[in-house]
């Protein structure tokens, strides 16, 4: 059963079309990764589903439910949740008061949402920066804060985009395998994008690879990235980390 | 919230209320009703300006409202109590139309906006003496029999009280976070499934009924209103001012705020007569120079007081972050 | 047949009235399309100029409209010096503080001016004021406003030029299009910024300058141009120079009709609704490109 549905979307900016006749979908209990060269539109395709744009043409539907023209908050709510590719946490709060804003999705009181963080936080391994400002906070601490505060909200979909780029590869492969567990909160599906490689391997199940807005391939991560079309797409790009 | 934070403010508020039992002089309680009057004032702003990051310079317009409508209501015969709540009510009408309008905007957009509304009030104020007494002004009704001056600067230690308390409610409740979160980043709050645009217009309607409160409580001390007085930009400023001084974002920021702005008015009024506005000007610089997070802010922030997280919004943010800015010219779209 | 000729006059005293807004929009729009800064000073710089004109005119008789580059160049060292000393250290800040900011050195400047000059209204008289010319037998220019309405001209098409064809508007560009990246390509930021916020102040010095043989000099006479700035250049387009010159000319004109058929005192508030119009309607004004 599909869990999110995309069926021809495309969108455009100005001059520029971001992206063409895209179809994919995420079924219960998978975990797709969207990967693609610089520019390829994953970060829009992303933004699309979860709101922030609107896409020109094509439906988007999330449980059955047409979500195409969707606003972020209501995304959330309807349980689709999503870390940003530039962090953005909230600097003049705490690692616990961060969390505790996605809990609140689900629960209005402060205690539970504090209860609920903790559990999340002792999840991804951050028990010890719970009180410390996320101001001044490493960037793998960042990452690992925005994922935190996604999974607060109690998704069945997250969305994560580019949650390893940036990080030393042992954080990646730490971070990776940490994804792989996250099935046991509840979270139905995983949409991922990913430029590093090493980690969509060993964590989807199965890979989308996007260039120029348009879909070129999909299929098991293995299969794609032998396929002539994919080497092409990356070829000139400016990771030498694929995997052949 | 810690025990001994109820107490201190219990005792506090004591004090204040028995001052009147040893202050006798008519002068003295005014300045003191002024200090209590903009602390309510820089408390209520300090809502949408100080937790929710939403920095009004139309506050005026709120205070004006109330002002006005305890003086036409009253003329126009209903009793100045009522007059008093319908004025809480324009003033939340008010706020509806300018929230919904500014809202959309930032940066400075959104500041320069709620000027223009101000303005715009304060303009047709002017222009409409038939209705409003124009230039000439109109007359405001006692809320306290006997004037006595004694009775308001009570109302103005309740009034702070009441926004005080309701702030420190707000501050430990989901509203109070969402409202944090608008501030710190509205993407990452709307990604959390906060409906952004309801919670600021929520917490503007709370704001200005409260400003509202103090426009007529300021203005039947007066007994007398014009519009370049209560619909001026010197008091959307002031409120700013007070709240920023003192630290916007604190609990008791625009509190310490008001009380250290409006003695120092009173010295510079007295001792540089001509010069008090150059002052006030310094101070304004000053504070924005080197005390970016208010008195209690810096306080705050050196003796790492309120939990761990410092409440700077305001101040110098993050340099840039040489990983993130790798990480930004490594990823795509 | 009187209302036509009432209207026509308005129109032509709004459009001379109206160059004289647009250089002081014009300035501001520099220095917010370069740096983002709304600069609550704007109108206390055009005082400036103002009562550095008419000290120079009554202590040695020379007329405003050949003293004006004068208060244009105290006017620029003024505004190099507070950008430098007042703005650039709180760069990182949210606009808010630094519209604080410039409101306190707004009232710095203008009770200062008082403390020196004391609150009277002055005016001067020269020749110029009493020369009309006449267009058939219905309309008058009073000759004043069309010299200034000249010089603001050339300073408009000055700017202009200086903008869109020198290095240093280049690199103004640059800043405004992306502030990170300029110095990647060598611009010296500080340097384009301050020398920015100097040029735009400048233009409010040199407009005050034009001002005085047709206005009231007071402390406060910068305050009401100020504001009106604000909203032309939020008409124009934010950080658009074409822009705020044609928005001060729509205004001027705008004004002028509202005088005329409502009364002046509604001159100010239509202007405060134009600019929430706008606001809600285009943020990005008539030739904006940035986004409210």
């Amino acid at each position: 059963m599909s869990l999110l549905e995309i069926k021809h979307v495309s969108k455009r900016f100005g001059g520029l079309k971001a992206i063409s006749d895209v179809s994919f979908s995420v079924r219960l209990g998978e975990m797709a990764f969207i990967v693609g060269p610089n520019g390829a539109g994953k970060t829009t395709l992303f933004n699309l589903i979860t709101g922030v744009f609107h896409p020109d043409s094509g439906s988007i539907h999330f449980e059955g439910r047409d979500t195409t023209k969707l606003s972020p908050d209501r995304a959330a709510r309807l349980g689709i949740g999503r870390t940003f590719q530039i962090v953005k946490p909230l600097r003049n709060l705490t690692v616990l008061e961060n969390v505790m804003l996605g809990a609140f999705l689900r629960t209005s009181s402060p205690a539970k949402a504090e209860q609920e963080a903790i559990k999340v936080l002792k999840f991804l391994q951050m028990e010890k920066v719970l009180h410390l400002p996320a101001r001044g906070m490493g960037l793998p601490m960042l990452k690992r804060l925005e994922i935190a505060r996604a999974l607060a909200t109690k998704p069945k979909l997250v969305l994560l985009d580019e949650v390893v780029a940036g990080l030393p590869t042992s954080e990646a492969i730490q971070l990776a395998m940490l994804l792989k567990r996250l099935p046991e909160w509840g979270i139905s599906a995983i949409g991922g994008i990913e430029h590093v490689m090493q980690v969509v391997m060993r964590v989807a199940d199965r890979v989308m690879v996007l260039d120029h807005g348009t879909m070129i391939a999909e299929g098991l991560p293995q299969e794609v990235v032998h396929l002539p079309e994919v080497i092409e797409a990356y070829l000139g790009s400016k990771y030498k980390e694929i995997v052949l | 919230m810690k025990r001994w934070y109820f107490i201190l403010a219990g005792i506090f508020f004591l004090l204040a209320l028995l001052v009147p039992l040893v202050v006798e002089s008519d002068y003295t309680l005014q300045i003191l009703f002024r200090v209590f009057l903009f602390a309510a004032m820089g408390l209520a702003w300090n809502l949408v300006g100080g937790y929710t990051g939403q920095l009004s310079l139309g506050h005026a317009a709120y205070f004006g409202v109330g002002a006005y409508s305890l003086a036409l209501f009253s003329k126009a015969g209903v009793s100045p109590w009522v007059s008093v709540l319908l004025g809480m009510a324009l003033a939340v009408i008010s706020a509806a139309v300018i929230g919904s309008v500014s809202f959309r905007l930032r940066g400075p957009y959104f500041a320069l906006c709620t000027i223009a509304f101000a303005e715009v009030l304060r303009l047709t104020a002017k222009n409409l003496p038939n209705l409003t007494g124009g230039d000439v002004g109109v007359q405001v009704p006692l809320l306290f029999p006997h004037s006595s001056t004694k009775a308001f600067y009570i109302s103005g230690v309740l009034l702070t009280l009441i926004v005080l308390a309701l702030t420190a409610w707000i501050e430990h409740s989901r509203f109070g976070y969402y409202l944090l979160a608008i501030r710190e980043d509205q993407d990452a709050a709307l990604a959390v499934g906060v409906n952004t645009a309801r919670y600021k217009l929520w917490i503007l309607l709370i704001s200005a009924a409260l400003t509202a409160i103090g426009g007529a409580l300021y203005s039947s001390l007066f007994l007398y209103i014009v519009p370049d007085q209560v619909l001026a930009m010197e008091i959307s400023t002031e409120i700013a001012i007070v709240a920023m001084l003192g630290g916007a974002g604190t609990l008791i920021g625009p509190l310490v705020g008001s009380i250290t702005l409006e003695t120092a008015s009173e010295i510079f009024k007295n001792f540089f007569k001509e010069a008090n506005l150059l002052i006030y000007g310094v101070l304004i610089v000053v504070v924005v120079l080197f005390l970016p997070e208010g008195i209690v802010g810096t306080i705050a922030n050196k003796l790492r007081l309120f939990k761990a997280a410092p409440t700077a919004p305001f101040a110098t943010p993050e340099p840039p972050d040489p990983e993130e800015e790798a990480q930004r010219a490594v990823i795509s779209e | 047949m009187n209302w036509f000729y009432s209207t026509i006059q308005a129109i032509l005293n709004g459009l001379l009235t109206g160059a004289l807004y647009g250089l002081i929009a014009m300035g501001m729009a520099l220095i917010f399309g370069v740096m983002r800064i709304v600069n609550f000073a704007h109108g206390a710089f055009l005082m400036l100029g103002m009562y550095a004109t008419y000290v120079l005119f009554q202590t040695t008789g020379i007329s405003p409209y050949y003293s004006f580059p004068l208060a244009g160049a105290v006017l620029f060292v003024i505004g190099y010096a507070t950008y430098m000393g007042l703005l650039r250290p709180i760069r990182g800040q949210v606009d808010f503080m630094v519209i604080l900011l410039t409101m306190g050195l707004a009232l710095i400047i203008t009770d200062g001016v008082q403390l020196i000059f004391g609150a009277d209204y002055h005016q001067i008289n020269i020749p110029l004021l009493s020369k009309n010319i006449r267009i058939g037998s219905q309309i008058s220019i009073n000759a004043p406003w069309l010299v200034s309405f000249a010089i603001a001209a050339v300073l408009a098409v000055a700017l202009y030029f200086v903008v869109t064809h020198t290095m240093f508007g280049r690199a103004a560009r640059a800043i405004a299009q992306n502030r990170y990246a300029a110095p990647l390509m060598g611009i010296n930021v500080n340097r384009v910024q301050a020398i920015s916020f100097g040029i735009g102040s400048a233009a409010a010095g040199i407009a005050g300058a034009l001002l005085l043989p047709v206005f009231y000099l007071f402390p406060e006479v910068g305050n009401q141009f100020k504001l009106k700035s604000f909203v032309m250049v939020v008409l124009g387009g934010m950080g658009s120079i074409q822009g705020a010159a044609i928005a001060g000319l729509v205004l001027g004109v705008v004004e002028s009709l509202t005088s005329l058929y409502w009364g002046n005192e509604w001159a100010l508030a239509v202007d405060f609704v134009i600019f929430i119009l706008v606001l809600s309607l285009k943020p990005s004004g008539i030739f904006g490109s940035q986004r409210a």
